[in-house]
């Protein structure tokens, strides 16, 4: 049906509170350094402050894309549902901003909520990055669920907190690696910074087929 | 009992379902604002939907509904971007407009990636595409439901029955009506349901009409709200 290319997505799912605003934050000022234009789309669960946030932040303040290019959906309460079982609401945006902004080269798709479950359907997302954070527990991974099984790329975050929330990081590796076999996961501090690159290089590379450069933040 | 019948009648569940995917459950058509100024109680969910019913889907959606039907029937394409535009140009709150005009595509979308010979449903899609046309919902129901050999009464029954379960599934979500509540609801909504088909989808298109003021209010509202969970 559409006339236009088709730009490739990520979708970026996790708890609420697991940092998935931040680290948006964090990756979109990599990519563009590397050239890659970005548009967000924000599934918010009962408001708009997190593409508020990202639209201040990105846009009006670093002018690194245009104010209309972090579009907040509200989802009648069912997050999951609007990125997994009836997505009509994040497609139409996806086509609308294919429509309008054909440059683009990458569109995030941001959805919280729904816990360990969440899972993008396949005709929104390319690639699923999905995000849980320590404080949640170092039985988290071992926990399983959909979205820590089944994800692209697992993100443990917050990871500079582990000691004051007695997670063992080494316990989430051992678990992380038992459950997602052969799929990578990466420990991140979105705060600080670590991490931030690889999940960066990840992007660049098993979505935009480029090769990942050694990019600094 | 023919294998024709079978098939409409299993069409007519598969669109009727909230399991298929148009995005309807984003909408609460303006009953988020009304909750959140605590000027609605469960025992007015029934009088609100019914005011809805009377004064904007019944006039409004369902006369547009038959006037794309009986298009489709006859393959005009022209009058049926013309039901389309009419429809669109009386949806006065841009949120409420969008997310019919999304629906609408996203429902195309849907019915095209498994009915991939219908003329008219391609060419409708083909107008909305270049600009020409919408696809607000109602009209792309249409489209979709007679695509699949859909009565045009029951088309409209589905339209109406849509639009309730949807105001219904808004309410159980905001925590306004429990879920038994819900379904005594829709219950004693069919008599109307069937009413304002039945007055309605036989209606000429210069009959088209829409007024009820305070919901528009309620729905311009509704998009100024800074915490929300609908879309309208």
């Amino acid at each position: 049906m559409p006339l236009y290319k088709r730009i490739p997505r990520v979708g970026i799912g996790g708890p609420v509170g697991s940092g998935k605003t931040m680290l948006i934050e964090r990756i979109v000022p990599l990519l563009y350094d590397k050239g890659y234009r970005v548009g967000i789309i924000s599934n918010d669960v009962v408001s708009k402050e997190d593409a508020n946030r990202m639209r201040h932040n990105l846009a009006t303040k670093r002018g690194l894309l245009p104010e209309e290019l972090v579009i907040g959906i509200a989802t009648g309460g069912c997050p999951h549902t609007a990125v997994r079982e009836d997505p009509s609401m994040n497609l139409s945006a996806v086509e609308e901003m294919e429509s309008k902004h054909n440059y683009l080269d990458l569109i995030i798709i941001e959805s919280g909520g729904d816990n360990i479950t969440t899972t993008f359907s396949p005709a929104l997302a390319d690639y699923f990055i999905y995000l849980i954070d320590v404080s949640g527990g170092d039985k988290y991974p071992r926990k399983r669920g959909l979205g820590i099984e089944t994800c692209d790329l697992l993100v443990i975050n917050k990871i500079d907190i582990a000691p004051y929330v007695e997670a063992d990081l080494k316990i989430m590796e051992k678990d992380a690696k038992h459950v997602r076999g052969n799929r990578p996961f990466v420990f991140v501090n979105s705060k600080g910074g670590e991490g931030i690159n690889e999940v960066a290089s990840y992007i660049i590379r098993d979505v935009l087929f480029e090769a990942p450069k050694n990019i600094q933040i | 009992m023919s294998t024709e019948i079978n098939m409409e009648d299993l069409s007519f569940l598969q669109l009727s379902d909230s399991f298929f995917p148009t995005g309807l459950y984003t909408t609460s058509n303006g009953l988020e604002f009304i909750f959140h100024e605590k000027k609605l109680k469960s025992r007015d969910v029934l009088k609100l939907i019914k005011i809805y019913l009377k004064q904007q889907v019944g006039p409004g959606d369902c006369v547009a509904l038959g006037n794309a039907y009986d298009c489709v029937e006859k393959s005009d394409l022209q009058g049926l971007v013309e039901v389309d535009q009419i429809l669109y140009s009386m949806r006065l709150m841009e949120e409420s407009r969008n997310a019919a005009v999304r629906s609408g595509i996203q429902l195309l979308r849907c019915t095209r990636y498994f009915i991939t010979q219908n003329k008219i449903l391609k060419l409708y899609q083909k107008a909305v595409t270049n600009g020409h046309a919408s696809g607000i919902y109602p009209v792309s129901f249409a489209v979709v439901c007679k695509s699949l050999n859909i009565p045009k009464h029951k088309t409209g029954l589905m339209l109406l029955y849509g639009f309730v379960v949807s105001v219904i599934g808004a309410a159980l979500r905001l925590g306004i009506l429990q879920h038994l509540d819900g379904q005594k609801i829709i219950h004693e909504l069919k008599p109307f349901i069937l009413v304002s088909v039945n007055e309605n989808i036989g209606k000429s298109l210069s009959s088209i009409w829409q007024f009820a003021p305070a919901i528009d209010i309620i729905q311009m509202k509704h998009e100024q709200m800074d915490s929300r969970m609908f879309i309208t």
